[in-house]
Protein backbone atom coordinates (compact mmCIF):
# COMPACT_ATOMS: atom_id res chain seq x y z
CA UNK A 1 0.00 0.00 0.00
CA UNK A 2 1.43 3.37 -0.88
CA UNK A 3 1.18 6.33 1.44
CA UNK A 4 -1.78 8.00 -0.29
CA UNK A 5 -3.85 4.82 -0.04
CA UNK A 6 -2.87 4.31 3.57
CA UNK A 7 -4.09 7.80 4.40
CA UNK A 8 -7.40 7.18 2.68
CA UNK A 9 -7.87 3.86 4.48
CA UNK A 10 -6.86 5.06 7.91
CA UNK A 11 -8.46 8.46 7.57
CA UNK A 12 -5.74 9.89 9.79
CA UNK A 13 -2.11 9.88 10.76
CA UNK A 14 0.47 7.53 9.31
CA UNK A 15 2.93 5.85 11.61
CA UNK A 16 5.77 3.43 11.03
CA UNK A 17 5.35 -0.29 11.60
CA UNK A 18 7.70 -1.34 14.42
CA UNK A 19 8.31 -4.66 12.67
CA UNK A 20 8.78 -3.99 8.93
CA UNK A 21 9.38 -0.22 9.16
CA UNK A 22 6.80 0.34 6.45
CA UNK A 23 4.02 2.93 6.68
CA UNK A 24 0.90 1.92 8.59
CA UNK A 25 -2.36 3.81 9.08
CA UNK A 26 -2.42 5.30 12.57
CA UNK A 27 -5.58 3.54 13.71
CA UNK A 28 -5.04 0.06 12.26
CA UNK A 29 -4.51 -2.88 14.59
CA UNK A 30 -2.30 -4.80 12.15
CA UNK A 31 0.32 -3.71 9.62
CA UNK A 32 -1.14 -4.17 6.15
CA UNK A 33 2.30 -5.10 4.79
CA UNK A 34 3.81 -7.57 7.29
CA UNK A 35 0.73 -8.37 9.38
CA UNK A 36 2.42 -7.51 12.70
CA UNK A 37 0.13 -6.35 15.49
CA UNK A 38 0.64 -2.65 16.27
CA UNK A 39 0.53 -0.87 19.63
CA UNK A 40 -2.92 0.68 20.26
CA UNK A 41 -3.30 4.02 18.49
CA UNK A 42 -4.18 7.14 20.42
CA UNK A 43 -7.66 7.47 18.91
CA UNK A 44 -11.18 7.82 20.30
CA UNK A 45 -13.42 4.80 20.96
CA UNK A 46 -15.42 5.35 17.76
CA UNK A 47 -12.34 5.44 15.53
CA UNK A 48 -10.95 2.35 17.29
CA UNK A 49 -14.02 0.39 16.21
CA UNK A 50 -14.15 2.09 12.81
CA UNK A 51 -17.47 3.82 13.56
CA UNK A 52 -18.79 7.30 12.82
CA UNK A 53 -18.88 9.33 16.05
CA UNK A 54 -22.63 9.51 16.54
CA UNK A 55 -25.06 8.57 19.31
CA UNK A 56 -27.08 6.43 16.90
CA UNK A 57 -24.56 3.63 16.74
CA UNK A 58 -25.69 0.61 14.78
CA UNK A 59 -25.58 -2.21 17.35
CA UNK A 60 -24.83 -4.85 14.69
CA UNK A 61 -21.85 -2.96 13.23
CA UNK A 62 -20.55 -2.36 16.73
CA UNK A 63 -20.76 -6.06 17.64
CA UNK A 64 -19.35 -7.18 14.31
CA UNK A 65 -16.36 -4.80 14.47
CA UNK A 66 -15.60 -5.74 18.03
CA UNK A 67 -15.93 -9.51 17.81
CA UNK A 68 -14.04 -9.61 14.51
CA UNK A 69 -11.11 -7.69 15.99
CA UNK A 70 -11.11 -9.74 19.21
CA UNK A 71 -11.02 -12.96 17.20
CA UNK A 72 -7.92 -11.73 15.37
CA UNK A 73 -6.36 -10.75 18.69
CA UNK A 74 -7.10 -14.05 20.45
CA UNK A 75 -4.16 -15.04 22.71
CA UNK A 76 -3.90 -18.46 20.97
CA UNK A 77 -2.77 -16.69 17.80
CA UNK A 78 0.11 -15.07 19.67
CA UNK A 79 1.25 -18.05 21.73
CA UNK A 80 4.37 -18.57 19.61
CA UNK A 81 5.07 -14.89 18.88
CA UNK A 82 7.64 -12.64 20.51
CA UNK A 83 6.90 -11.15 23.95
CA UNK A 84 6.63 -7.75 22.28
CA UNK A 85 3.87 -8.90 19.94
CA UNK A 86 2.06 -10.68 22.77
CA UNK A 87 2.20 -7.48 24.82
CA UNK A 88 0.87 -5.37 21.92
CA UNK A 89 -1.96 -7.83 21.25
CA UNK A 90 -2.98 -7.69 24.91
CA UNK A 91 -2.90 -3.88 24.92
CA UNK A 92 -5.03 -3.85 21.78
CA UNK A 93 -7.53 -6.24 23.35
CA UNK A 94 -7.79 -4.06 26.47
CA UNK A 95 -8.33 -0.89 24.40
CA UNK A 96 -10.98 -2.63 22.31
CA UNK A 97 -12.82 -3.87 25.40
CA UNK A 98 -12.88 -0.38 26.83
CA UNK A 99 -14.15 1.10 23.56
CA UNK A 100 -16.82 -1.58 23.16
CA UNK A 101 -18.09 -1.37 26.73
CA UNK A 102 -18.28 2.42 26.55
CA UNK A 103 -20.13 2.51 23.25
CA UNK A 104 -22.43 -0.45 23.88
CA UNK A 105 -24.18 1.17 26.87
CA UNK A 106 -26.38 4.16 25.84
CA UNK A 107 -25.69 6.14 29.00
CA UNK A 108 -21.92 5.64 28.88
CA UNK A 109 -21.94 6.33 25.14
CA UNK A 110 -23.83 9.59 25.69
CA UNK A 111 -21.44 10.71 28.47
CA UNK A 112 -18.48 9.86 26.28
CA UNK A 113 -19.89 11.70 23.29
CA UNK A 114 -20.66 14.81 25.37
CA UNK A 115 -17.03 14.83 26.57
CA UNK A 116 -15.71 14.14 23.08
CA UNK A 117 -17.64 17.11 21.69
CA UNK A 118 -16.23 19.36 24.40
CA UNK A 119 -19.29 19.44 26.65
CA UNK A 120 -19.33 18.96 30.39
CA UNK A 121 -20.45 15.85 32.21
CA UNK A 122 -21.26 16.34 35.89
CA UNK A 123 -18.36 14.84 37.84
CA UNK A 124 -18.97 11.75 39.95
CA UNK A 125 -20.35 12.53 43.39
CA UNK A 126 -21.16 16.15 42.68
CA UNK A 127 -24.42 17.36 44.08
CA UNK A 128 -27.32 18.80 42.25
CA UNK A 129 -29.28 21.79 43.47
CA UNK A 130 -30.40 23.64 40.37
CA UNK A 131 -32.58 20.93 38.85
CA UNK A 132 -35.54 21.24 41.20
CA UNK A 133 -38.04 19.71 38.81
CA UNK A 134 -35.99 16.55 38.43
CA UNK A 135 -35.33 16.33 42.17
CA UNK A 136 -39.05 16.67 42.91
CA UNK A 137 -39.78 13.92 40.45
CA UNK A 138 -37.14 11.64 42.00
CA UNK A 139 -38.43 12.34 45.53
CA UNK A 140 -41.98 11.53 44.45
CA UNK A 141 -40.96 8.31 42.74
CA UNK A 142 -38.93 7.18 45.74
CA UNK A 143 -41.86 7.90 48.06
CA UNK A 144 -44.20 5.92 45.81
CA UNK A 145 -41.77 3.03 45.83
CA UNK A 146 -41.42 3.13 49.62
CA UNK A 147 -45.22 2.91 49.89
CA UNK A 148 -45.68 0.18 47.27
CA UNK A 149 -46.50 -2.95 49.25
CA UNK A 150 -47.04 -5.60 46.60
CA UNK A 151 -44.86 -7.12 43.90
CA UNK A 152 -47.40 -6.00 41.27
CA UNK A 153 -47.32 -2.39 42.49
CA UNK A 154 -43.51 -2.32 42.36
CA UNK A 155 -43.55 -3.91 38.89
CA UNK A 156 -45.85 -1.14 37.63
CA UNK A 157 -43.48 1.57 38.96
CA UNK A 158 -40.50 -0.24 37.50
CA UNK A 159 -42.17 -0.55 34.08
CA UNK A 160 -43.01 3.17 34.05
CA UNK A 161 -39.39 4.04 34.90
CA UNK A 162 -38.07 1.70 32.18
CA UNK A 163 -40.38 3.39 29.64
CA UNK A 164 -39.04 6.79 30.70
CA UNK A 165 -35.49 5.49 30.36
CA UNK A 166 -36.31 4.44 26.79
CA UNK A 167 -37.79 7.84 26.02
CA UNK A 168 -34.57 9.47 27.30
CA UNK A 169 -32.56 7.38 24.82
CA UNK A 170 -34.79 8.62 21.97
CA UNK A 171 -34.48 12.20 23.22
CA UNK A 172 -30.68 11.85 23.39
CA UNK A 173 -30.62 10.93 19.73
CA UNK A 174 -32.41 14.20 18.91
CA UNK A 175 -30.23 16.25 21.29
CA UNK A 176 -27.03 14.96 19.67
CA UNK A 177 -28.45 15.44 16.18
CA UNK A 178 -28.97 19.14 17.08
CA UNK A 179 -25.59 19.29 18.87
CA UNK A 180 -27.44 20.40 22.01
CA UNK A 181 -24.89 19.22 24.59
CA UNK A 182 -26.52 20.83 27.66
CA UNK A 183 -29.77 19.01 26.81
CA UNK A 184 -27.83 15.76 26.38
CA UNK A 185 -26.14 16.25 29.76
CA UNK A 186 -29.52 16.90 31.44
CA UNK A 187 -30.88 13.71 29.91
CA UNK A 188 -27.94 11.63 31.14
CA UNK A 189 -28.44 12.99 34.67
CA UNK A 190 -32.08 11.92 34.49
CA UNK A 191 -31.06 8.50 33.17
CA UNK A 192 -28.62 8.02 36.05
CA UNK A 193 -31.49 8.63 38.47
CA UNK A 194 -33.83 6.36 36.54
CA UNK A 195 -31.19 3.62 36.38
CA UNK A 196 -30.65 3.73 40.15
CA UNK A 197 -34.40 3.83 40.71
CA UNK A 198 -34.92 0.73 38.57
CA UNK A 199 -32.26 -1.04 40.67
CA UNK A 200 -34.12 0.03 43.82
CA UNK A 201 -37.37 -1.32 42.35
CA UNK A 202 -35.70 -4.67 41.69
CA UNK A 203 -34.37 -5.04 45.20
CA UNK A 204 -37.71 -4.00 46.72
CA UNK A 205 -39.49 -6.48 44.47
CA UNK A 206 -37.13 -9.25 45.62
CA UNK A 207 -37.70 -8.38 49.28
CA UNK A 208 -41.49 -8.32 48.85
CA UNK A 209 -41.44 -11.58 46.90
CA UNK A 210 -39.58 -13.32 49.69
CA UNK A 211 -42.17 -12.39 52.30
CA UNK A 212 -45.25 -13.50 50.40
CA UNK B 1 -17.03 -1.22 54.07
CA UNK B 2 -17.87 -0.86 57.75
CA UNK B 3 -19.88 2.14 58.87
CA UNK B 4 -18.85 3.92 62.06
CA UNK B 5 -21.07 3.37 65.12
CA UNK B 6 -22.33 6.96 64.82
CA UNK B 7 -23.46 6.38 61.23
CA UNK B 8 -25.17 3.13 62.21
CA UNK B 9 -26.89 4.88 65.12
CA UNK B 10 -28.29 7.65 62.89
CA UNK B 11 -29.19 5.14 60.20
CA UNK B 12 -31.06 2.83 62.58
CA UNK B 13 -32.63 5.62 64.66
CA UNK B 14 -32.83 8.58 62.30
CA UNK B 15 -33.75 11.84 64.08
CA UNK B 16 -36.42 14.18 62.79
CA UNK B 17 -37.66 12.21 59.81
CA UNK B 18 -40.70 13.79 58.23
CA UNK B 19 -41.94 16.90 56.54
CA UNK B 20 -42.98 20.44 57.39
CA UNK B 21 -45.56 22.47 55.49
CA UNK B 22 -43.69 23.69 52.43
CA UNK B 23 -46.09 26.60 51.84
CA UNK B 24 -45.67 28.00 55.39
CA UNK B 25 -43.65 31.27 55.19
CA UNK B 26 -41.77 30.22 58.35
CA UNK B 27 -40.53 27.05 56.61
CA UNK B 28 -37.46 26.85 54.39
CA UNK B 29 -37.03 23.77 52.15
CA UNK B 30 -33.81 22.50 50.62
CA UNK B 31 -33.98 19.76 48.00
CA UNK B 32 -30.68 18.41 46.66
CA UNK B 33 -29.42 15.24 45.05
CA UNK B 34 -26.40 13.27 43.89
CA UNK B 35 -27.10 11.84 40.43
CA UNK B 36 -24.18 9.40 40.49
CA UNK B 37 -25.59 7.63 43.56
CA UNK B 38 -29.26 8.27 42.81
CA UNK B 39 -29.56 9.99 46.20
CA UNK B 40 -32.15 12.64 46.92
CA UNK B 41 -32.31 14.64 50.16
CA UNK B 42 -34.98 17.03 51.45
CA UNK B 43 -34.20 19.13 54.50
CA UNK B 44 -36.68 21.59 56.02
CA UNK B 45 -36.37 24.17 58.78
CA UNK B 46 -39.05 26.07 60.71
CA UNK B 47 -37.78 29.48 61.74
CA UNK B 48 -39.14 31.69 64.54
CA UNK B 49 -39.78 35.42 64.06
CA UNK B 50 -36.37 36.23 65.59
CA UNK B 51 -34.51 33.99 63.15
CA UNK B 52 -33.99 30.90 65.36
CA UNK B 53 -34.55 27.42 63.95
CA UNK B 54 -37.31 25.86 66.05
CA UNK B 55 -37.74 22.62 64.17
CA UNK B 56 -36.03 20.66 61.42
CA UNK B 57 -37.12 17.63 59.42
CA UNK B 58 -35.55 15.58 56.68
CA UNK B 59 -36.34 12.87 54.21
CA UNK B 60 -33.47 11.17 52.43
CA UNK B 61 -33.41 8.32 49.96
CA UNK B 62 -29.86 7.13 49.70
CA UNK B 63 -27.06 5.26 51.42
CA UNK B 64 -26.50 5.05 55.16
CA UNK B 65 -23.99 7.92 55.12
CA UNK B 66 -26.42 10.24 53.33
CA UNK B 67 -29.19 9.41 55.82
CA UNK B 68 -26.82 9.84 58.81
CA UNK B 69 -25.47 13.17 57.44
CA UNK B 70 -28.93 14.67 57.04
CA UNK B 71 -30.16 13.27 60.35
CA UNK B 72 -27.16 14.80 62.14
CA UNK B 73 -27.67 18.20 60.48
CA UNK B 74 -31.31 18.39 61.64
CA UNK B 75 -30.09 17.72 65.20
CA UNK B 76 -27.37 20.34 64.96
CA UNK B 77 -29.42 23.19 63.52
CA UNK B 78 -32.24 23.13 66.07
CA UNK B 79 -31.85 26.16 68.35
CA UNK B 80 -29.31 27.78 66.03
CA UNK B 81 -29.89 31.01 64.12
CA UNK B 82 -30.23 30.68 60.35
CA UNK B 83 -26.89 32.49 59.96
CA UNK B 84 -25.17 29.93 62.19
CA UNK B 85 -26.87 27.05 60.38
CA UNK B 86 -25.59 28.32 57.05
CA UNK B 87 -22.00 28.09 58.30
CA UNK B 88 -22.11 24.31 58.92
CA UNK B 89 -19.35 22.74 56.84
CA UNK B 90 -19.34 19.29 55.36
CA UNK B 91 -15.94 18.65 56.98
CA UNK B 92 -17.54 18.95 60.45
CA UNK B 93 -20.24 16.45 59.45
CA UNK B 94 -17.73 14.02 57.92
CA UNK B 95 -15.48 14.27 60.95
CA UNK B 96 -18.27 13.75 63.46
CA UNK B 97 -19.55 10.67 61.61
CA UNK B 98 -16.04 9.43 60.74
CA UNK B 99 -17.02 9.10 57.08
CA UNK B 100 -14.50 7.34 54.84
CA UNK B 101 -13.18 9.33 51.82
CA UNK B 102 -15.61 7.65 49.38
CA UNK B 103 -18.55 8.91 51.45
CA UNK B 104 -17.43 12.52 51.87
CA UNK B 105 -19.82 13.60 49.11
CA UNK B 106 -22.75 12.55 51.34
CA UNK B 107 -21.69 15.19 53.87
CA UNK B 108 -21.37 17.71 51.02
CA UNK B 109 -24.95 16.90 50.10
CA UNK B 110 -26.11 17.60 53.67
CA UNK B 111 -24.23 20.93 53.69
CA UNK B 112 -25.85 21.87 50.36
CA UNK B 113 -29.26 20.87 51.74
CA UNK B 114 -29.12 23.09 54.82
CA UNK B 115 -27.78 26.00 52.74
CA UNK B 116 -30.58 25.52 50.22
CA UNK B 117 -33.16 25.44 53.05
CA UNK B 118 -31.78 28.69 54.53
CA UNK B 119 -31.74 30.31 51.08
CA UNK B 120 -35.32 29.22 50.46
CA UNK B 121 -36.41 30.71 53.80
CA UNK B 122 -34.57 33.97 53.05
CA UNK B 123 -36.06 34.16 49.56
CA UNK B 124 -39.56 33.70 50.97
CA UNK B 125 -38.87 36.39 53.52
CA UNK B 126 -37.48 38.85 50.98
CA UNK B 127 -40.68 38.40 48.96
CA UNK B 128 -42.76 38.77 52.16
CA UNK B 129 -40.99 42.00 53.09
CA UNK B 130 -41.36 43.38 49.58
CA UNK B 131 -45.08 42.60 49.67
CA UNK B 132 -45.45 44.16 53.12
CA UNK B 133 -43.69 47.32 51.89
CA UNK B 134 -46.06 47.69 48.96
Amino acid sequence: MNEAEATAAGGGAISTCWSCRGPVAGDSIFCATCGAVQPPADVDHFARLDLTPTFDVDADSLDRGYFDAQRRLHPDRFATRTPRERAFSQLQAVSLNEAYETLKDPLRRADYLVTLKGGEVAPEGCSLVNEQELLHEVMERREELAEADSVAAVEALEAAASDDFGRCIAALSTAFACDDLPAAARLTTRMRYLGKYIEECRSRRTRLGRHT
Amino acid sequence: MAYSTKVVDHYENPRNVGALDKSDVAVGTGLVGAPACGDVMKLQIKVSADGIIEDAKFKTFGCGSAIASSSLVTEWVKGKSIDEAATIRNTEIAEHLALPPVKIHCSVLAEDAIKAAVNDYRAKHAVGKAKAAE
